[in-house]
């Protein structure tokens, strides 16, 4: 059976042949038997041809109200219409209101603009098989008189694509939502580590403290019995009083910096200012056991992008550790350096935990803090960023110091290596990243403009 | 009769306004001493009449100076005042006091009638 009327099938011919001089062309019944056979038979050839092509194939009639003239076998299982109820209907009387107006106004596109016109993802409501999704491609086909024109479809059923792309996109949500509570618990985690420092700091500032009152209150007693405008003390006692309130000041304001609980914010930052105020908040301890601290720092030291709280977090804890390795040593040294580097050799294997972060060839800054305590052994080297590994009794710390410190390092996307000293003491190396400069910001920013104009683009053409 | 007073704290600015505080009243000469490790040496050239001592200082702390001056036959008389800005019952228990041969301790900020009274007292004793 022949599923196309001969006079729409002759005119698909025709157009496609580009020729009206071969026989193919002249379908209708005229001339010998023997034409008519030979011609019959590439009828059905094609005929054939078409019914088994893996795409879903179908033609409207532009001039009929765009009735459809063709419709095959792929057509009918991607649509569950069989031919003979599509064949002499238009999308109205097929699909769903608006499917048919949606599918009218695309014909209308392809016919005012006469070229191919591709629907990457459309579509359609199916009596049985309900939704279902469509990649189709219309072309115009006009007769050679430029009176009529057929649209020509090719779609392809793209619904499962469709469906295991809205299963991933769903995985990803999901995948997405989890690492966002795992970075809130590792936040929580690392604000309880933090309130447990404060918990160990508060004794010292409050001897921090309590020295600039002391001396405040000396300066009100002087000075409460009378101003003499001769006595020369008075000067200096207004002078020593004002630094003390500031130095209480300073003080009492980095432990509330310190004890604040934020997300992440990362600002431009000096990181020599972050190592001064952390040596202000641990100066009882240092004081108590008599430590000296070495200080070395590069001048001109670009700013790096750093959470200041959670990273002085990460000094304290380091500058304490320190400080409780030297408990029985006989001159305690800290030594804190600060320089930059270009990272070279980097391997793996070397402890730079973060190493997907750093590369060879980017501008750091190391931040070196040494002592000469009694060291880590070996063994206790390769734990001593475990959770809850801890060399100190039950009870005196939670054993999570330092695996948060890494955690705070690795969200700065740096690294951090722990090493003995040759000659005795503990080497703690912090590698950070130097921001790339401002131009180079600029230039990543207009790429990522460009991609996303690619992207617009594309929609566009959808 | 003014008495010699010997102040051994690192806390320079403190022990100026001590210092100011204590003469103004004009019965006391202070000596301040801001490095504990030069502590029993300005003792001996002072020979003071009393010694107001921090606990918490780098170098030797309060109770190291303490424990020198008691093993010293010249000094081992002189009574001891403590301040400190310590804040736990611990570190500043008698018990700690005692141990470092110290009669009194005062708490930072000390109070300087506080201060004043103490001194009179222990003074007094001698």
């Amino acid at each position: 059976m022949l599923w196309v009327s001969e006079s729409k099938f002759r005119f698909l011919l025709v157009k496609n042949d580009q020729s009206q001089q071969t026989g193919v062309t002249t379908p209708v019944k005229r001339g010998d038997d023997a034409e008519f056979g030979q011609h019959s038979r590439e009828v059905a050839y094609l005929e054939a041809v078409i019914d088994n092509l893996p795409v879903g194939l179908f033609a409207k009639d532009a001039a009929d109200d765009y009735r459809f003239v063709l419709w095959n076998k792929k057509q009918e299982e991607i649509t569950s219409i069989p031919r003979d109820q599509a064949l002499g209907k238009n999308d109205t009387e097929l699909f769903s209101p608006d499917s048919a107006t949606y599918f009218r106004k695309v014909d209308e596109l392809v016919l005012a603009r006469k070229r191919k016109f591709e629907v990457s993802e459309e579509i359609v409501d199916t009596p049985e098989s309900g939704e279902v999704w469509l990649h189709t491609i219309k072309v115009p086909i006009e007769d050679v008189e430029g009176q009529r024109t057929l649209i020509v479809g090719i779609s392809e059923d793209i619904t499962e694509q469709v469906h295991a792309r809205e299963q991933l996109a769903a995985l990803n949500d999901n995948l997405t939502e989890a690492n966002q509570e795992l970075q809130t618990t590792q936040l929580q985690l690392i604000q309880a580590e933090k309130m447990e420092s404060v918990g160990r700091l508060a004794a010292g500032v409050a001897h921090e403290v309590k020295n600039p009152l002391a001396l405040l209150l000396l300066g009100v007693e002087y000075l409460s019995g009378g101003i003499d405008p001769s006595d020369p003390n008075v000067e200096e006692i207004l002078t020593e009083m004002r630094e003390a309130v500031d130095r209480a000041d300073k003080i009492i304001r980095g432990l509330v910096d310190f004890s604040s609980q934020r997300q992440l914010a990362m600002v431009p930052t000096q990181l020599s200012e972050l190592v001064e105020r952390s040596l202000l908040l641990v100066r009882h301890e240092l004081k108590k056991d008599n430590v000296e601290v070495e200080k070395r720092f590069a001048e001109g030291l670009p700013d790096l992008k750093l959470d200041s709280a959670k990273f002085e977090q990460v000094l304290v804890n380091l500058l304490i550790n320190a400080i409780h390795a030297m408990e029985d040593t006989l001159k305690p040294k800290l030594e804190i350096i600060l320089a930059s580097s270009k990272l070279q050799g980097l391997e793996r294997d070397q402890g730079l935990r973060t190493a997907d972060h750093l590369r060879n060839g980017d501008e750091v800054i190391l931040l070196t803090i040494k002592d000469n305590g009694g060291g880590i052994s070996t063994e206790n080297l390769q734990k001593v960023f475990d959770p809850f590994f801890t060399t100190k009794a039950t009870g005196v710390g939670t054993g999570l110091g330092l695996s948060v410190v890494r955690k705070i390092v690795e969200l700065h996307n740096g690294a951090i290596e722990v090493e003995n000293r040759l000659l005795g003491g503990v080497q703690i190396t912090i590698t950070l990243k130097v921001p790339k400069s401002e131009s180079e910001q600029v230039d990543t920013k207009e790429g990522m403009q460009a991609q996303s104009s690619q992207v617009l683009l594309n929609k566009i053409k959808e | 009769m003014v008495r010699r007073i010997l102040v051994i704290d690192d806390e320079a600015g403190f022990t100026k306004l001590l210092k100011m505080n204590l003469e103004k009243t004009g019965q006391y000469e202070v000596r301040i001493e801001n490095d504990s490790m030069k502590a029993l040496n300005a003792a001996h050239e002072f020979l003071p009449d009393a010694v107001l001592l921090d606990i918490v200082m780098p170098g030797l702390d309060g109770g190291d100076v303490a424990a020198q001056m008691q093993a010293e036959p010249l000094l081992q008389h002189i009574p001891v005042i403590m301040m400190t800005a310590l804040v736990s019952q611990e570190e500043t228990s008698q018990d700690a006091v005692a141990q470092a041969g110290a009669m009194n301790i005062l708490p930072k900020p000390v109070n300087l009638d506080v201060l004043l009274r103490c001194l009179e007292e222990v003074l007094s004793q001698q």
